[in-house]
């Protein structure tokens, strides 16, 4: 017997109307409970429906004709990958690489890593969406030599869970805010303000406030309280995509 | 019961048709892709256009997930959900990418049931999906509609906010002037008795 208040979790949750930590809280009911997990699959159907109801429309002819030259050429060019080796790069300016240089000077978190990949698996099971990939974060020079981050980033879904460890309070007036380094914007991109534990502990779900499609890096700076609209304050924590 | 029987073979007829041209699609073969399209791509548009309010937008999002469907065929899980539903879902995500990125949302729609004269034409030449499809997609759009359309007032509204805009249930309250607690009990309600509605009318 699901609980009403699960019910209602289950429905906003497919109807993607849970905020990032509501979800998150959901997501580990959903893991360890089946008949759950077969009331999730029943209402997203449902949900799915619902688009049915819009309006009937066709879009152009041409966007097929687009659309199977898109995945020709990428069929191509995978055969290409498979014959010559893939390489890609971005020559875009990268406002932060100094900041990414810094973290040469620590060692990934090995342990951590392993773990969110394993978490990662089990949340795959349950989310076929789901398709992260892992970003581990270690302290700049100046940051608390004991604080770790690891992301877990879904570029498709523009979304991702960050988990951080040792990073004590920060302060009164302050805010910890998360940012993507990003190949197509200028400036890092704002994910949103992080508050640890009393334990220096946050575990949370982020997006960021635009498209980030092609993140070189996470970083969380401390920054003024309720966070800023450009990074200005010092990177504690920084780890690059690649 | 004979009409429901039918419904029922049908659906899951299609279904496992869409399981099978995605297998082939994660193989990397186009002609399944091109057939799948035509049987997902007025329904996904659609579905991006009343969201998004604009045809070039929502042709630019069908794009995307045209994309994103034939890279990620493989990571398609049928236990998890249908073939339309996982790209129902990444039809919306995109969609809602773009609203985000734009920084507005998506027009709240009305309770009443909108333009519901205006169904694709069987006939319509402009498309290459075939008529038959037009018609299956027709009836099926009516089923949802008629059970949607049975659902108290309140209840759809809210449920219709919650998957044709990006708002939280916070912001659903908020905009509807509501308790908190009121409008996640119209949501519960109104989803499951889509479930069950979209389940008796199969």
């Amino acid at each position: 017997m699901i609980s009403d208040e699960l019910q209602d979790s289950a429905a906003l949750y497919v109807l993607g109307s849970l905020d990032g930590a509501e979800a998150a809280a959901f997501e580990v009911s959903l893991k360890a409970n089946s008949e759950l997990r077969t009331l999730v699959a029943e209402l997203r159907e449902a949900a799915s429906a619902m688009a049915l109801s819009a309006p009937g429309r066709t879009p152009s002819a041409g966007l097929k004709q687009k659309v199977l030259r898109d995945i020709a050429a990428e069929k191509s060019s995978d055969l290409g990958d498979m014959a010559g080796g893939k390489r890609r790069g971005s020559s875009s300016a990268w406002a932060w690489a100094i900041a990414a240089m810094l973290m040469l000077f620590s060692g990934f978190l090995v342990y951590d890593r392993w773990q969110l990949r394993r978490e990662i698996a089990q949340a795959r099971e349950i989310d076929p969406l789901m398709q992260a990939s892992l970003v581990a974060l270690a302290p700049a020079k100046g940051a608390p030599a004991e604080a770790r981050a690891t992301v877990a980033w879904e570029p498709g879904r523009q979304t991702g869970v960050i988990k951080i460890t040792g990073l004590p309070a920060a302060g009164t007036g302050k805010d910890y805010q998360l940012w993507a380094v990003d190949a197509d914007h200028k400036d890092p991109v704002s994910a949103g303000i992080i508050h640890v534990d009393a334990n220096g502990v946050a575990q949370v779900r982020f997006r960021t406030i635009a498209e980030a499609r092609h993140v070189k890096a996470f970083a969380i700076s401390l920054e003024r309280e309720g966070g800023v609209p450009k990074a200005e304050g010092p990177i504690l924590l920084v780890g690059s995509t690649t | 019961m004979a009409k429901q029987t039918r419904g029922m073979q049908a659906n899951t007829a299609q279904q496992k048709a869409d399981e099978q041209l995605m297998a082939r699609i994660a193989q990397g073969d186009q002609v399944a892709f091109s057939a799948l399209y035509d049987r997902l791509s007025g329904p996904l548009f659609s579905l991006a256009f009343k969201m998004l309010g604009n045809a070039a937008e929502a042709e630019d999002a069908l794009q995307e997930v045209c994309l994103q469907i034939w890279r990620r065929a493989a990571a398609y899980d049928s236990s998890q959900s249908s073939v339309f539903s996982w790209a129902v879902l990444l039809t919306r995500g995109k969609v809602i990418d773009r609203l985000r990125a734009r920084g507005r949302r998506a027009r709240v729609i009305s309770a009443s049931i909108e333009d519901e004269g205006n169904l694709i034409d069987p006939t319509d030449a402009s498309t290459a999906e075939t008529a038959a499809d037009n018609m299956n997609r027709n009836e099926e759009a009516t089923r949802v509609r008629t059970v949607l359309g049975g659902l108290p007032p309140d209840q759809r509204q809210a449920i219709e906010m919650a998957f044709f805009s990006e708002l939280t249930h916070h912001e659903i309250a908020a905009q509807l002037n509501q308790p908190l607690g009121t409008i996640k009990a119209r949501i519960r309600r109104g989803m499951l008795r889509l479930r069950d509605g979209l389940r008796r009318s199969a």
